[in-house]
């Protein structure tokens, strides 16, 4: 379906030929759209919950705990001489953010098929609020890991205001790879699983656990490629001032985080007007 | 924008979905749903609407009418943007909106008020627009005390009225209506149909599916037929509604209002069986043929059949109005206990008061076995328009009158009532 707005009003055409573009141009006509159903996303999560949003936080909390205890307390694992519970929850609020939002964004469509089997709007709408939750999620997150620091030791200094834009870019990293998915979900249910099996791996294969300084050199250079890497330890040099070493790594890994999103995006608009017909 | 423009143009509109063939291994037919070339032929795929050609003037309001399955509601997707077309072109002139469903994104945790917005919002209203109707939507709605109660809580009644009553507001220049008249009670249902015509006053264009041949006679300026994905008719809405009930219950244009016997072996059937039923008329109480009756009036119908060898056998008279819509059952058990029949013979249904308004009236005979119960009652040979006849008012009910649709007949006395005895 496109539209376009000539003097005499809006003329729509719908057509079978497939269209090439991002669908960026019909998702900010309709942003009024997206920000009350981002809202909704938001507070849907937290109804008749006695302890509401309070749940963001208590979740990730303890996560830590339990991370603390085995990987800081039993396996004392090298942290470069930082608190390892603040060490380790700087990674794991961006990777939490972005682990969700991939499962989110992908399975946007197939979670939604009653809306968008019902009533058009641009489906963008969709991944994009699905991201701003768990953005919100993360920026509470955020706050906890601020307090958590400042228990430690590490007063506020103007660094700490480069945390939100590293949460945000692990955002839009997480749409970048989720939109790659959400239409073929819809058919494929298996991708779900697959898909959470390989973030947990992610996970590991980035160094929110334990230190990157653990991997061996000879390694570094695939190790490094990993965009989430550089989320991870800016928040850390955002939080705590470790210092990052830049290589070539940083800037082919943001490089190929903006194609996946080109990517992502085209992929999505070409196949999510298919997903209404084979759920 | 010159007035002949077409607000909607479609030209070869059709929409075809895969359904492979279960003929080989189920495996096969699962690769070739995956994979697009795993040799898929003409014959996988199920075409739910073909070929569709039609104009709409703006201020046009076109009624689709079709049985189940016909690709009503393919093209109103198609049209709304849901799903893309396989072939052809839409254009569509004006800002358009869509109301496939009644309750558009309402989430059951969240309270009215935050759905009315929601809703709203995927409808194409504004917020500022929904925030200066609100009070409007409300009172139309008519559940100002529950709007800040999770919608989840609301009566089924409660939630349709509350749904009816945003999208009531959507005041595009082209409408696509699907069966929205089918919920709420009746006075909430006048309610909507009063709100379809206003926009339609307004020179709104707008689209409307419905079954009920009755409101797209009366709402409509045109209409089409969709049969197996094709349109088989257009014309105006009358002509629609006519034509409509010819294909699906049998309605002949210009019944025969002299044969008063009419023979049933090789007429259209409901149900799929043996034709039990052969012949039947209609007589005066005296027994003179004819299908001329007064209210509050007499009516034999004798029915002559053939091979009823079943365990609890039935008859029943079903008396239908011009637009399909059932207003009388004679059913033969409601004389209470069985009926005693021979396989062959003729039966006769008598009736001394017949409680029917004036207007013309379609008779669909029955026959089944009942099984002792309602829920066991099985339908054996059905013909829907069996025979015509027409029922005048007479001294029955004088004044105004009563039409064929507007219920069954009483006679009623009215006086003043002393002040004393008044209700209260």
């Amino acid at each position: 379906m496109t539209e376009d707005r000539p003097d005499d009003g809006p003329v729509t055409v719908i057509e079978p030929s497939v269209r090439f573009g991002l669908g960026l141009a019909g998702t900010w006509r309709s942003r009024e759209l997206l920000l009350i159903f981002s809202r909704r996303q938001i507070s849907a999560r937290y109804r008749q919950m006695l302890l509401g949003t309070l749940w963001a936080a208590m979740e990730p909390l303890g996560l830590l705990l339990m991370m603390t205890v085995i990987f800081g307390l039993l396996l004392k694992v090298d942290t470069e001489g930082y608190p390892y519970p603040v060490f380790a929850f700087a990674g794991m609020a961006a990777w939490l953010v972005f682990s969700r939002a991939t499962l989110a964004v992908a399975g946007c469509l197939l979670d939604n098929m009653g809306l968008i089997s019902k009533v058009y709007f641009p489906r963008l709408i969709l991944p994009v609020a699905a991201v701003a939750r768990e953005l919100f999620d993360g920026l509470l997150m955020m706050a906890i890991l601020l307090l958590l620091a400042f228990a430690y030791g590490y007063p506020p200094t103007p660094r700490m205001l480069a945390l939100p834009l590293i949460l945000a870019f692990s955002a839009l990293l997480a749409l970048a790879v989720g939109l790659w998915f959400a239409a073929f979900l819809v058919k494929f249910r298996d991708i779900r699983p697959i898909l959470g099996l390989c973030l947990q791996a992610g996970m590991y294969a980035t160094p929110i656990v334990y230190s990157a300084s653990l991997v061996p050199d000879r390694f570094r250079p695939i190790y490094d490629l990993n965009p989430m890497l550089w989320v991870v330890e800016f928040s850390r040099w955002a939080l705590l001032g470790k210092e990052v070493a830049l290589s070539p790594a940083l800037f082919l890994s943001g490089g190929v985080s903006l194609l996946l999103l080109l990517g992502g995006l085209s992929v999505f608009s070409l196949y999510e007007r298919m997903a209404v017909d084979v759920q | 924008m010159s007035s002949e423009r077409a607000a909607i143009a479609i030209e070869g509109l059709g929409k075809r979905y895969l359904i492979p063939r279960r003929d080989g291994s189920r495996l096969r037919a699962h690769l070739k749903e995956f994979l697009p070339f795993a040799g898929r032929d003409e014959n996988d795929y199920f075409w739910a609407l073909r070929d569709l050609d039609l104009e709409v003037r703006p201020g046009d309001v076109l009624g689709i009418v079709g049985k189940n399955g016909s690709g009503k509601s393919t093209l109103l997707k198609i049209l709304s943007g849901v799903t893309p077309p396989t072939a052809g072109r839409a254009v569509l002139r004006g800002k358009i909106a869509s109301l496939l469903e009644v309750g558009t994104g309402f989430h059951p945790d969240m309270t009215g008020r935050e759905n009315v917005f929601m809703s709203g919002a995927l409808l194409g209203i504004g917020q500022a627009e929904i925030r200066a109707k609100f009070d409007e939507i409300v009172d139309f709605s008519g559940i100002e005390t529950f709007i800040d109660v999770p919608v989840k809580r609301y009566s089924s009644g409660m939630y349709v009225r509350l749904a009816y009553a945003v999208a009531s507001m959507l005041r595009s220049d082209i409408l696509i209506l699907d069966e929205v008249m089918a919920v709420g009670d009746v006075s909430f249902r006048e309610k909507s149909q009063k709100n379809i015509e206003k926009l339609a006053e307004e020179g709104r264009t707008i689209l409307y599916v419905s079954h009920n041949a009755r409101s797209v006679a009366s709402l409509c300026t045109s209409g089409i037929i969709l049969d197996g994905g094709r349109c088989v008719f257009r014309g105006t809405a009358k002509d629609t509604v006519t034509a409509y009930l010819r294909r699906v219950h049998h309605y002949d244009d210009a019944p025969d209002m002299n044969a008063a016997a009419h023979d049933l072996a090789a007429a259209p059937r409901m149900t799929h069986g043996k034709h039990v039923l052969r012949r039947a008329s209609t007589h005066a109480p005296d027994g003179t043929p004819t299908n001329r009756f007064r209210t509050g009036g007499g009516m034999l119908v004798r029915i002559a059949y053939e091979g009823a060898t079943v365990a609890n056998p039935y008859f029943s008279v079903l008396v239908q109005n011009e637009f399909a819509e059932r207003v009388a059952t004679l059913h033969s058990t409601h004389q209470g206990g069985d009926l005693r029949i021979p396989a062959n013979g003729v039966v006769e249904c008598r009736t001394d008061d017949l409680r029917l308004g004036e207007g013309a009236y379609r008779l669909m005979l029955d026959f089944g076995s009942y099984g002792g119960t309602r829920a066991a009652m099985v339908s054996l040979d059905c013909v829907p328009n069996a025979i015509p006849i027409r029922v005048e008012l007479g001294e029955y009910v004088k004044g105004i009158g009563l039409d064929s649709f507007q219920g069954a007949a009483h006679r009623s006395a009215w006086r003043l009532c002393d002040k004393d005895t008044g209700a209260a």
